[in-house]
């Protein structure tokens, strides 16, 4: 039996964060958005990180499936990666004038991203996925986007939808939604709107959340690709959230086509605040055009550690590595799930795998599931994909597998067959 | 950001809509028209129809003014509205002889139900008073929820990305109403079961509630403190929360 974990230190940090910070703590790694449910089941706040672990403020130790929503690749505290950070630091970070780690950095995603001929630097995704939206409109001069439904862009008013707050008709008007792997809504947009469609943005599979992932069909993107150029729009891959983990060389390299422009951010820099927005050549002159820029971009020790993350990542063959260590998990977690007669569903690639369990369509099973897993000590999150990091050795794995095993028990307990 | 002919069926459904709990609510209320037997019928042009039915101290709102006993008829939604802002007075179209009931027993009535809606602070500090006024007011704002989510533009935006299920939103244990939702249109439904829920937002308290209606509180805020109770099909939940955010626009 595992213990159970309990969070009075991260329920008083709350309590004194709603006072003087907007929802306590906003945005996905909130209790709301984050679907922490029951709240009382997870913790909120974080004490220390350190390879495939985190300690929240009252000491439990959890296994963390979320890695940072992304970034941590290689493990918390990676050594390599710290130390080519703190290196750089000794030198100069936030400068008048640009250090040159920064076109170090530039050549080695031109040499590491297949599609790329450039790369642009900012801080988080969002400024990526805009910058490329941006730039697909200068050089196209058209206004409409096409997105796939489920999808997620970032935060910038273009990327949300016009129910959502602060979002004013205008900032959506031109975005035009297509449901995922239908080519022929896709088609049939095109012809609508001949002329008129600047670029298709997506992500390179649907990892939407609350909905099992689903990769593309076969031969989808090879005829996305082909609509694009055949109407000259910019297809935009944003890999921000899947960079890395399926390809180096990029996810649309995996997939077997090449993307106009390609968005990363995540696990860029395993958790240096660092992006890049890679690009054709055909588009450089284009985005060297335009007024796009931030206080913090051109930072050296992000570019250090992008560096160092990218080598190390190139060494270990980490996709590989990555996908091999989801595998053996799903495969753990599905076994314990059949054990007691759920139903779990492991989808999208397993190196950022998406689980849900299919019996109650309400999902409050799967809630419940969840919450006694975070309980033991394993942070899994309701209705986003988890993802892998390089630290997760065979134990935590196997580790992982008991408490799912123990969580399932309870969960049929509490629901006998 | 808000079109006339939603905010009228608002008015009309969701505001006139909640006399009936007014009068289960309010003994008061109910003493106003006990052993009235009449019906009035609410005709917009070109908006909403209903028949408030007035029996036995109790009173169920019907859609459509067939077979009523006096008729109301607005000429505009505009006109309906500012009726309801009290900037204007219906004008009977029939059954006059049912006058005195119209300026009587059922303006005081609308007068109790917006006394409560909009309710004085100091009134609030009344315990029964305050469980009344924030009671309706669920049933106001789930039942303006439908309407928006089934005619206003955004609102049916939001509409659309829900899923075919039931919706609860309760108030502690006791307390609930739901949404039902099929192929994007919503149904409100204010004596809900637990059969069937697939989603459900619940408040821990009547405080809480009041104070996320009155806008006092932030809801997401109110997750993380494990005052609102989210659970289920968060899309659906997520939704209906940006439909009800759409309900203070109409109705704030």
């Amino acid at each position: 039996m595992h213990k159970i974990n309990t969070y009075e230190k991260s329920r008083e940090a709350f309590a004194r964060a709603v006072r003087v910070i907007p929802s306590g703590i906003y945005g996905h790694q909130g209790p709301a958005e984050g679907c922490y449910i029951p709240v009382e089941a997870f913790p909120l706040y974080s004490s220390k990180a350190d390879g495939t672990y985190l300690w929240d403020l009252d000491g439990n130790r959890f296994i963390d499936y979320m890695c940072a929503y992304g970034p941590n690749i290689l493990g918390y505290h990676d050594p390599d990666v710290d130390a080519a950070a703190a290196r750089q630091r000794a030198i100069s970070d936030c400068t008048t004038l640009p250090n040159t780690v920064m076109i170090d950095f530039a050549d080695l995603l031109v040499d590491t991203v297949a599609s790329a001929d450039w790369a642009f630097f900012a801080k988080n995704g969002g400024d990526t996925t805009t910058l490329a939206i941006m730039t697909a409109r200068a050089y196209t001069h058209r206004k409409k986007i096409v997105f796939f439904k489920g999808y997620y862009h970032g935060v910038a008013p273009w990327t949300q939808k016009i129910d959502y707050a602060g979002v004013i008709e205008e900032d959506v008007m031109h975005n035009l939604y297509c449901e995922w792997n239908n080519f022929e809504q896709l088609a049939e947009l095109f012809d609508t709107y001949k002329g008129e469609i600047a670029a298709v943005i997506a992500q390179p599979y649907m990892h939407g959340n609350f909905m099992d992932n689903h990769l593309p069909a076969d031969g989808f993107w090879k005829k996305v690709r082909g609509l694009c150029t055949a109407n000259d729009t910019v297809l935009i891959v944003d890999d921000v959230r899947a960079g890395f983990r399926l390809d180096l060389a990029g996810s649309d390299h995996y997939f077997g086509f090449e993307a106009d422009l390609i968005c990363f951010c995540k696990a860029l820099a395993n958790g240096y605040n660092v992006s890049a927005l890679c690009g054709k050549d055909f588009l450089k002159n284009t985005v060297s055009s335009m007024s796009y820029t931030g206080s913090y971009w051109m930072s050296a020790v992000p570019f250090a550690a992008g560096i160092a993350c990218i080598e190390k990542m190139r060494k270990l063959e980490l996709p590989r590595l990555l996908m091999e260590k989801g595998t053996k998990l799903a495969d753990g977690l599905r076994s314990a799930a059949s054990k007691y007669g759920f139903d779990l569903r492991v989808t999208g690639a397993p190196s950022l795998f998406y689980l849900r369990i299919a019996d109650d369509p309400s999902l409050r099973l799967h809630q419940e599931w969840i919450a006694e897993c975070v309980l033991r000590g394993v942070f899994f999150t309701n209705h986003h994909n988890h993802f892998i990091n390089a630290a997760l050795t065979d134990a935590d794995i196997a580790e992982t597998v008991e408490v799912a095993d123990e969580a399932f028990g309870v969960i049929r307990e509490r629901h006998p067959r | 950001m808000k079109d006339t002919t939603v905010l009228a069926r608002c008015n009309l459904y969701a505001v006139l809509g909640a006399i009936p709990h007014l009068l289960y609510l309010d003994p008061d209320a109910a003493a106003l028209v006990r052993g009235k037997n009449i019906r009035v019928g609410f005709s917009v042009k070109n908006g909403p129809k209903a028949t408030l039915i007035f029996k036995d101290g109790e009173a169920e709102m019907v859609k459509g003014i067939e077979k009523c006993s006096i008729k109301l008829w607005f000429p505009s939604a505009e006109k309906f509205n500012s009726m309801i802002d009290g900037k204007g007075s219906p004008i009977p179209v029939s059954g006059f002889q049912h006058i005195g009931f119209l300026l009587g027993a059922f303006t005081k009535l609308t007068d109790s139900l917006s006394a409560y809606l909009r309710p004085e602070p100091e009134k609030l500090q009344d315990p029964a008073f305050f469980e009344r006024s924030t009671t309706l007011m669920l049933y106001v704002i789930g039942r303006a929820i439908v309407q928006i989510g089934n005619h206003d533009r955004v609102g049916m935006f939001s509409a659309s990305h829900i899923t075919d299920g039931k919706i609860k939103l309760g108030i502690g244990d006791t307390l609930a109403v739901a949404i039902h939702c099929k192929d994007h249109h919503l149904v409100f439904n204010a004596f809900p079961n637990d059969c069937g829920v697939t989603s459900q937002m619940v408040f821990d308290s009547l405080q809480t509630a009041r104070d996320l209606f009155d806008g006092n509180i932030n809801a997401i805020a109110a997750v993380g403190m494990g005052q609102v109770r989210v659970s289920g099909m968060i899309s659906q939940v997520d939704n209906v929360n940006r439909i009800l955010d759409r309900v203070a626009i109409y109705l704030a």
